[in-house]
């Protein structure tokens, strides 16, 4: 399996005028291709550092990361341009990369169609219900047609409900696309639902401390959810990250 | 009317809705002739001298009298023309120097204690030195209106440029984007509120700016008609100048709305 991203020994450090803070140390994982790996760690250890650090909006203080092809980031929130339509929202990742010829803007509308959105291209953000605006941020995404997606936190902002259901229909989309991604969070839940492989964090600085490969295979997240071995991950996945 | 398949309950309130609206202008206007009545009243009747207080019909005549010489218009086209000049010029200007110190941190730091320094100063302090610069034609009085605005039009910008939501930036960042795109696509677009509100105070700022003017020096105009006439105590012209300004404010503020409302609906589709 090709690596799409390896992290070999990164460490970050946060320089401010009140002192240096290290947020992540001495990482070191892959992400291969068509892969989905769930980091999961306390709040605060250095999540999104190190997704940012994936992204390369920031630059690592110590070690390397390698990247092959490209990347589209997911934050918390959908952060769709208010004064945007879905269509032209979804748009936005070819407008910045100037791509603008006419087939991949059928391919991001019909990325759209096929994802539930074909009736709200016209609509404005605000119309539209917290889970189908998270949609439209990862259609915007995909639009890009990135080879991994890096997913920060996607569905904290949403409600119980609505989270499930979201989380559903993200990793049908990202399976159905084939996409390779890596997602943060601090639920182990959500963790054990999605992901292929889970990374487990320390508290700052963050560290890998387990590396453990699930084996859902393609059962879905609610599904996984029914099944005796959730429970099992969930008691283990607990215990690691409060000791 | 349009619709017409309303419930009884919403025809109800509908009607409701307009007697009150009925009823507040009926008020207003009842207010401003009540208000207007008494003055002639108080005058007429000699309660009061109406060499000090003027009266309505005293400044229809006074108005009129300008109108038949031709000096109505000049002068309320002196003031307007100083007005909008000035505001145009602190509006563009102020915005180009709110993009450029949002562009540059190192450009805002090292501008902003001139900034506060010269938000803080009166401005009025500067009028001799503007009548030495500009002499005492309209020019002076156009540089006392961009004086008066320019901070508040840079201020106001700069405020929202800088609050544009950080974790938007960072989205675009991840697309790749560059300074100039995070600008046009995102920061421009989402300040688009801010410059219609700022739009609203500059349009008040220009007035503010010009009638000081006119008061410091000026050869024409409703501000000089108020001081020359305060000179030579001639309260009727005044008065009818003061009432002319009234008219023109409301005028422009009519215009603002009007416009903000052309913008608000472009900026919705
Ligand atoms: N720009 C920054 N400057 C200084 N410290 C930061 C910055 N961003 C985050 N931190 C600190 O780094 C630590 C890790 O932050 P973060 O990666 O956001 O954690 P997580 O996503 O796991 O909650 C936190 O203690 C946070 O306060
Ligand atoms: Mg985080």
């Amino acid at each position: 399996m090709k690596n799409i991203l390896q992290f070999q020994s990164v460490t970050y450090i946060y320089h401010t005028v009140r002192g240096e803070l290290i947020a992540a140390k001495d990482v070191t994982f892959s992400v291969g291709e068509g892969e989905f790996v769930a980091v999961i760690g306390p709040s605060g250890c250095g999540k999104t550092t190190i997704l940012s650090l994936a992204a390369g909006l920031l630059k690592p203080s110590d070690g390397t990361i390698e990247r092959s092809g490209t990347f589209g980031y997911m934050l918390q929130k959908d952060e769709l341009f208010p004064w945007r339509t879905i269509e032209k929202n979804i748009y936005l990742p070819l407008e910045v990369r100037r791509q603008r010829s006419p087939q991949q803007r059928e391919r991001a509308v019909a990325l759209a169609e096929k994802y539930g959105l074909g009736d709200f291209l016209k609509s404005y953000p605000a119309q539209l219900s917290g889970g189908m605006r998270q949609r439209a941020a990862l259609i915007r995404t995909l639009a890009a047609d990135p080879d991994l997606l890096l997913l920060d936190e996607p569905f904290s902002a949403l409600d119980y409900q609505t989270r499930l259901n979201v989380c559903e229909d993200v990793a049908n989309i990202i399976r159905s696309e084939k996409k390779t991604a890596l997602l943060i969070t601090h639920d182990i839940s959500e963790a054990i639902s999605l992901a292929d492989r889970i990374l487990v964090l320390s508290a700052r600085p963050a560290r890998v401390l387990h590396t453990h490969t699930l084996d859902f295979g393609g059962v879905p997240p609610l599904r996984r959810r029914e099944l005796p071995a959730f429970s099992g991950w969930f008691e283990r996945l607990w215990g690691e990250l409060n000791t | 009317m349009k619709h017409t398949a309303y419930s009884k309950e919403h025809a109800r309130f509908l009607i409701k809705r307009r007697k009150n609206l009925t009823l507040v202008w009926t008020l207003r206007i009842g207010v401003l002739a009540l208000l207007l009545g008494l003055w002639e009243l108080v005058t007429a009747c000699g309660w009061v001298d109406p060499f000090i207080m003027s009266s309505p019909s005293r400044i229809a005549k006074t108005i009129a009298s300008l109108y038949a010489d031709g000096s109505l218009f000049y002068h309320i086209g002196v003031t307007l023309w100083e007005t909008l000049a000035g505001f145009a010029i602190a509006v563009v200007l102020g915005f180009a120097v709110a993009l450029l110190l949002w562009w540059s941190e190192t450009v805002r730091k090292v501008l902003e204690p001139y900034i506060v320094v010269l938000n803080a100063l009166p401005k009025i302090a500067l009028g001799p030195l503007i009548i030495v610069w500009f002499g005492t034609g309209s020019e002076a009085i156009v540089f006392m209106t961009v004086l008066v605005g320019i901070i508040v039009a840079i201020l106001h910008m700069l405020s929202a440029f800088i609050a544009t939501d950080p974790n938007k930036i960072l989205l675009m960042r991840s697309l790749g984007a560059g300074k100039w795109q995070i600008l046009f696509k995102l920061v421009l677009p989402s300040s688009y509120p801010a410059l219609i509100s700022m739009l609203k105070v500059s349009v008040g700022m220009a007035w503010i700016g010009s009638i000081m003017g006119e008061y410091i020096v000026s050869r024409a105009g409703l501000g000089y008609l108020i001081v020359y006439g305060g000179q030579v105590f001639k309260l009727d012209l005044v008065m009818s100048a003061t009432f002319l300004l009234c008219l023109l404010a409301a005028g422009m503020y009519a215009l603002v709305v009007l416009l903000e409302k052309i913008l608000v609906k472009n900026a919705e589709r």
